[in-house]
């Protein structure tokens, strides 16, 4: 088969879509939408998104490889599960939304993306502490974006963040840490391994 | 004795899967669970050494079986605790780790690679527990009658919007192991919770309408127009308070308030808090140290007041 | 049966809330004083045993022949109410009384005497009917066409026990169905297509010995009806005439035109083909282009092409959907690499075939929707895409199928179809079409028939003669007045009505089953023939009992002519629906016997009435009207005469009645088997009898008619608008007569059509020729 991500500008270029079905996460139920569009129709935020779910998951079929995996769908949805829970043919849309948001990120698509420059600060968080800590992994992303930026939007949050300090809801001292952090690291490697090897063998994630 | 050899006066075990917002922004969500939990007769033991379950951007962050291995580790440790049932409060780990569970029960291949990760720090998992959402044991498990029961001090004239969210009921509260205990469009057991506490229960038909969830939180430009529905909702209604199951519809609804304040012209002012505090109140535990009121950043009048005569 | 002989005896039920409603001893007393029926009983419960005993009895005994039923609706408890040798006369006291109107109130009693009042004297002017067939009936059934559809009838025919002739005018059986690499699923769990069983259906058709095949042949000429068919058939070089008892024509379809498909590319490549002929390509190894036999990699159907357009064929054919889905799958499964498309306005897959799509999508077809613009030489396709919201263009397809629709074979599918073929409908329901040429004929057993002219001869699909070609192209040549076509419904399909009458086509004894009649696939065909095999078998024992068919089906009346008196106006002859009177030698009109289907719309044409039933004439219903009581109009209550046709009008009133809706007591209705039969004598004689309103109420007219003798009800709006002269010359309001089209559905809207004629006719005021 030849390269199923190379660049067609045959649209219906099967390729995309059958990769598509095998590598992402509920890809394989993506055969079976019927294009009714209650997933779009129940979307919270379909209407500011590029493309709704419905018309997403026909741009795959279409091999609009470029498209797909630029578009702000993968980033603007909510994970709201609506459109999952109400598809008359049980496509996980939710899930294929993100998988083909993972794949975008992978594929070095979305670098600046805020939700892959966030999802990179809370990783880092997870393989250090095992833990989420709201304050560094916030902070973190704030100046990902540069110093200036990051400081501009620490002060526009001051306030919240203030607030929470009051309250007792931001944890002021160091990070908690899980006690089995380096088996926890060991444990997350492993599987990152796993799934280069599979990936690798074109058999399907999860 | 019981048929698993548990003493039969003894109260039914969970395993408690606090989650990482409970050490900070939703600290009153775990304290009020840790408080109503066992006044309800059940017993709570965290899990040992438990870590984050990826929440949202875990899979993005990194990838998908990793992703799914984060909840694999905190599996096998709560296994080894004596108790067939993980509970949780949280909605984002509720999905995950739930999500996670029922995966691994139903995928051999998958439960051999997430047993494969977890063999290189000496561990597994053999697929043997349940994951379950807070509500759903104590609206399956407690029961609305033992609720009120329990309750002493009746929350009169505090008028509650159920906020249900997204996550909390889908897509699981429909289905079969996920407790089958309400539905995903009109859900009833908040407003049954605030009942049960001697509150009223206005009519808020957005009650799953989304918060935004965490693009609320990394890109809140993108969804404030959708918090503002829920307060729009809320103040309509008459509303003296917002009750919510969720850390993130909590901190949502709660903190952006002044922003959509600020966007739109309104002035919201409206307290946002979880039902399980409502529970403490109700059951005239400790309005610090077990309802975690002094947490919420907008404060309620009339649940203070409710508070001060407790 | 002479009024002495006559032995009417009333039985009045007080069941059902009859005896709440009215005093049942005053209507006794109607029976008993005003018109000396001489047996006159009450029971609770009559349709029960002890009841029937009663009426038993008398019968036994002798004391009654004619049993006045005062009770229930007529169309209920029939076999209740049916008596050897004494037909009942029925009076309907409960739903349209005791049901219809408040218990116990003045003009509810008066209603229900009324309708006692109606029922004796309609006793009176009944003589019995007898069943009185005569000659020989053949009881073979001729079935036109050997494709699936005629195979399926010939065999459910055989094997219920009668013989077939089955004729066939190519030299094989099977007909398309036969050709198809796979059809369909039609067993569960209708995923896969399944192999071609119809080879299996020839087998069983050629080893029947009830089944006489005959290939190469065509029919050249019919005459005669149900029972007493003459079809002459050209066999073999040779002609013959068969005595057949009923007719089943299944001549099936051919694909539409693809020549004229040369905007979607069609005759522009070689790889552009139509579904029909890819049927021929597809097998177990991959698919190959017809050009330079390279794989066919990507394949794009084209659904609709030529249907649902109004520059080809203006329908939907309904399995071209299936038939793409069919072929898309074998093509997959041949070859699992291919890319197959199918490119859809709208998608049908109804029923079990959402099954077969399912099975698709997962198979990998891409279904798009989209409308095709344009298709060039080298196989590029653009199309505006509805579900990317773009135009798109795909080069290079290695193939494009044309997914085309089904004609019917109403005519001979050598010939276009004729003008008199497509016109057929307007002539049959309306009712000023002019008189088809006449085709006169001496007798009805087909010897002296003058022949049809012969034009060109006509051939097969595979070029041989078979015979003289017929007139515009007609399948068999009915030597009718109203011409040699069997009717066409619309769109050149030969149907009736779909809802109504399916398999029945305007012409008694003749039906039609599978694609002629509406397009349908190779299951649905099967059931359709077994449909029309029974409609059929039905026609034929019917016939040889002197009975009719659908809808009044048993029924032993026939039309009687006076021809004494007969002015040989013709009008009879025109206007009855299924050609069952002719003319003979002299003009005057005759009957075909079998074919009447006992309408009375001839007695309602008549002008000198002439023409009458056993048990339904023209003096019968003027003497129901004359029994009638019409208060003076001091008593201020109106009176209002409704004919009520029994297939729509009259179940509807019944069924306002079932379900307690309340109307106006002030009128009276007279069931009447069609309003075609409804006499214009019987409204003049009501209005001078004083009758202040009246009302025709039948089946729906038109294009989409529901009348169930086609044209009865249009012919009496037709004959309506010429009272609007009579009644001004009488100075009396057009408003008083009026019809209404009411469907057997339209119960829930009786009280209102009913009230408020009744309210124009308070405000016009009392007919000025009451109490004259």
């Amino acid at each position: 088969m030849a390269n199923p991500l190379s660049d067609s500008s045959q649209k219906y270029d099967l390729g995309f879509a059958r990769w598509v079905y095998q590598n992402v996460k509920g890809g394989d139920k993506l055969s079976m939408c019927m294009q009714c569009g209650a997933c779009s129709g129940s979307c919270p935020i379909g209407t500011d998104m590029d493309h709704g779910p419905r018309k997403l998951i026909m741009m795959v079929r279409a091999g609009m490889k470029e498209a797909v995996l630029t578009s702000n769908t993968l980033w603007n949805c909510t994970h709201c599960y609506r459109c999952t829970v109400r598809c008359p043919r049980g496509v996980p849309v939710t899930h294929i939304i993100q998988g083909l948001g993972a794949m975008a990120a992978d594929l070095g698509y979305a670098r600046e993306e805020d939700t892959v420059r966030f999802a990179r600060s809370f990783w880092w968080s997870v393989t250090h502490f095992g833990r989420t800590d709201e304050r560094l992994v916030t902070a973190k992303y704030y100046f990902s974006f540069g110093f200036k930026e990051g400081a501009r939007r620490g002060l526009d949050n001051l306030k919240i963040a203030l607030g929470m300090i009051k309250k007792g809801r931001m944890h002021l001292g160091l990070p908690h840490k899980v006690a089995g952090q380096k088996d926890l690291r060991a444990i997350l490697a492993k599987a990152a391994e796993i799934e280069a090897r599979e990936m690798k063998e074109g058999s399907s994630h999860d | 004795m019981t048929e698993d050899g548990k003493d039969k006066g003894a109260k039914k075990k969970f395993v408690y899967y606090p989650g990482c917002s409970s050490q900070g922004s939703s600290k009153h969500l775990d304290e009020s669970l840790r408080a109503i939990v066992p006044a309800l007769g059940l017993e709570m033991e965290e899990i040992d050494d438990w870590n984050c379950c990826g929440a949202s951007v875990g899979n993005i962050g990194g990838g998908a079986l990793p992703a799914t291995a984060l909840s694999g580790r905190n599996l096998a440790k709560a296994e080894k605790q004596q108790a067939t049932d993980v509970i949780t409060g949280c909605a984002a780990c509720y999905l995950n780790t739930h999500g996670a569970n029922e995966k691994i029960k139903a995928d051999i291949a998958l439960r051999g690679k997430i047993n494969e990760s977890l063999a290189v720090a000496d561990m597994s998992y053999e697929a043997n527990l349940q994951v379950r959402h807070a509500c759903e044991v104590l609206v399956n498990e407690v029961g609305m009658e033992k609720i009120k029961e329990r309750v002493t001090h009746p929350l009169n004239g505090l008028k509650v919007a159920g906020y249900v969210g997204c996550q909390t009921v889908r897509p699981f509260a429909n289905t079969d192991s996920g407790g089958n205990y309400d539905t995903f469009d009109d859900p009833e057991f908040l407003d049954q919770f605030a009942e049960a506490c001697g509150a009223e229960a206005v009519d808020f038909d957005v009650k799953t309408s989304c918060c935004g969830g965490s693009v609320s939180v990394i890109s809140p430009e993108k969804t404030l127009h959708l918090i503002k529905k829920i307060l729009q909702a809320a103040q309509d209604s008459g509303a003296d308070v917002i009750s919510t199951p969720c850390p993130l519809c909590q901190t949502n609804v709660e903190m952006y308030q002044p922003a959509i304040n600020k966007k739109f012209g309104t002035n919201f002012n409206i307290p946002v808090v979880f039902y399980s505090q409502l529970m403490a109140k109700a059951f005239g535990l400790d309005g610090k140290k077990d309802a975690g009121l002094h947490r919420n950043t907008i404060r309620s009048k009339k649940l203070d007041i409710l508070v001060r005569n407790s | 049966m002479s009024s002495q002989s006559m032995k009417p005896g009333v039985y009045l039920c007080k069941g059902c809330g009859i005896g709440d409603a009215v005093s049942v001893d005053t209507l006794e007393q109607i029976a008993s004083s005003e018109y000396k029926v001489a047996v006159c009983r009450q029971h609770d419960f009559l349709c029960g045993d002890e009841g029937r005993a009663l009426i038993d009895a008398d019968l036994a005994e002798g004391s009654v022949n004619q049993p006045i039923i005062a009770a229930c609706s007529p169309r209920v408890m029939t076999d209740r109410f049916t008596f050897d040798g004494a037909p009942a006369i029925r009076a309907n006291l409960r739903e349209q009384v005791a049901w219809s109107q408040p218990a116990g109130e003045e003009d509810t009693q008066m209603l229900a005497g009324d309708y006692l009042r109606m029922a004796i004297v309609q006793a009176a002017q009944t003589s019995p009917t007898v069943a009185a067939p005569e000659g020989e009936y053949s009881r073979t059934l001729l079935i036109l066409g050997g494709g699936s559809t005629g195979l399926s009838a010939a065999l459910e025919a055989a094997r219920t026990g009668y013989e077939v002739i089955l004729v066939e005018r190519e030299d094989h059986l099977g007909g398309w169905a036969g050709k198809w690499s796979k059809t369909m699923p039609h067993l569960p769990p209708y995923r896969d297509p399944q192999p071609n069983t119809v080879k299996e259906l020839i087998a069983a058709a050629e080893a029947e010995p009830a089944i006489t095949i005959l290939t190469n042949a065509v029919v050249t000429k019919t005459v005669g009806g149900p029972g007493k068919f003459g079809v002459t058939l050209s066999h073999g070089g040779e002609l013959r005439t068969e005595q057949i008892g009923a007719i089943v024509v299944a001549t099936g379809w051919r694909p539409y035109d693809a020549n004229k498909l040369g905007h979607l590319g069609y005759g522009q490549s070689t790889d552009v083909v139509t579904g029909i002929e890819l049927e021929t390509m597809l097998g177990d190894s991959p698919l190959q282009r017809r050009s330079d036999h390279k794989p066919a990699k990507t394949v794009m159907f084209v659904q609709c092409a030529g249907s649902r357009d109004p520059d080809h064929l203006p329908y939907c054919s309904s399995v071209c959907c299936g038939v793409s889905i069919k072929q898309a799958l074998q093509i997959t499964q041949a070859d699992p690499g291919a890319s197959v498309y199918i490119l859809f306005e709208e998608l049908r897959t109804p029923g079990t075939a959402e099954e077969f799509y399912r099975q698709a999508q997962e198979a990998g077809v891409i279904f798009i929707k989209g409308k095709v613009k344009s298709v060039s030489a080298d196989l590029g396709l653009t199309y505006d895409d509805a579900l990317l919201g773009e135009e798109v263009t795909l080069q290079g397809l290695d193939l494009v199928v044309l997914a085309t629709g089904m004609v019917p074979n109403s005519t001979n599918p050598e010939i276009e179809p004729a003008e008199t073929g497509a016109g057929q409908l307007l002539d049959d329901i309306n009712p000023n079409a002019p008189l088809p040429l006449a085709i006169r004929i001496v007798d009805n057993s087909g010897g002296d028939a003058r022949p049809a002219p012969v034009e060109i001869s006509a051939t097969n699909g595979t070029g041989a003669e078979v015979g003289p070609a017929l007139p515009g192209g007609s399948l068999l040549n009915l030597q009718y007045v109203q011409g040699p076509h069997i009717p066409i419904l619309a769109d050149g399909f030969s149907d009736s009505h779909y809802i109504c009458f399916p398999y029945e086509t305007r012409r008694t004894g003749i039906y039609t089953c599978g694609p002629v009649r509406r397009p349908m696939d190779i299951s649905e065909s099967s059931e359709d023939a077994a449909g029309a095999v029974l409609k059929a078998i039905q026609a034929m024992e019917n016939a040889a009992r002197g009975a009719a068919v659908h809808p009044r089906v048993g029924d032993l009346s026939f039309p009687k002519i006076a021809l004494n008196s007969c002015t040989k106006c013709r009008r009879c002859t025109i206007e009855c629906p299924f050609g069952a009177i002719e003319e003979d030698e002299n003009s005057f009109p005759i009957l075909i016997e079998s074919r009447c289907r006992r309408c009375g719309t001839c007695m309602g044409a008549c002008p000198v009435r002439v023409i009458s039933f056993d048990n339904y004439s023209p003096n019968m219903v003027i003497a129901m009207i004359d029994a009638i009581e019409v208060p003076d109009e001091f008593a201020e209550k109106p009176r209002i005469l409704i004919f009520a046709c029994e297939n729509d009008a009259y179940p509807a009133l019944d069924m306002a009645g079932l379900n307690r809706y309340q109307y106006s007591a002030f009128v009276r209705v007279i069931p009447v088997r069609c309003l075609g039969s409804v006499n214009l004598l019987w409204v003049s004689t009501a209005l001078e009898k004083g009758f202040d309103g009246i009302m025709l109420m039948g089946c729906k007219t038109g294009d989409d008619y529901q009348c169930h003798y086609i044209k009865g009800s249009s012919l009496a709006r037709e004959r309506l608008s010429k009272v609007g002269e009579t009644l001004k010359s009488m100075m009396l309001e057009e408003e008083r007569v009026t019809m209404e089209e009411i469907s057997i559905a339209d119960s829930g809207s009786i009280p209102k059509v009913i009230n408020s004629f009744v309210e124009t006719i308070e405000r016009i005021g009392f007919n000025p020729f009451k109490g004259f």
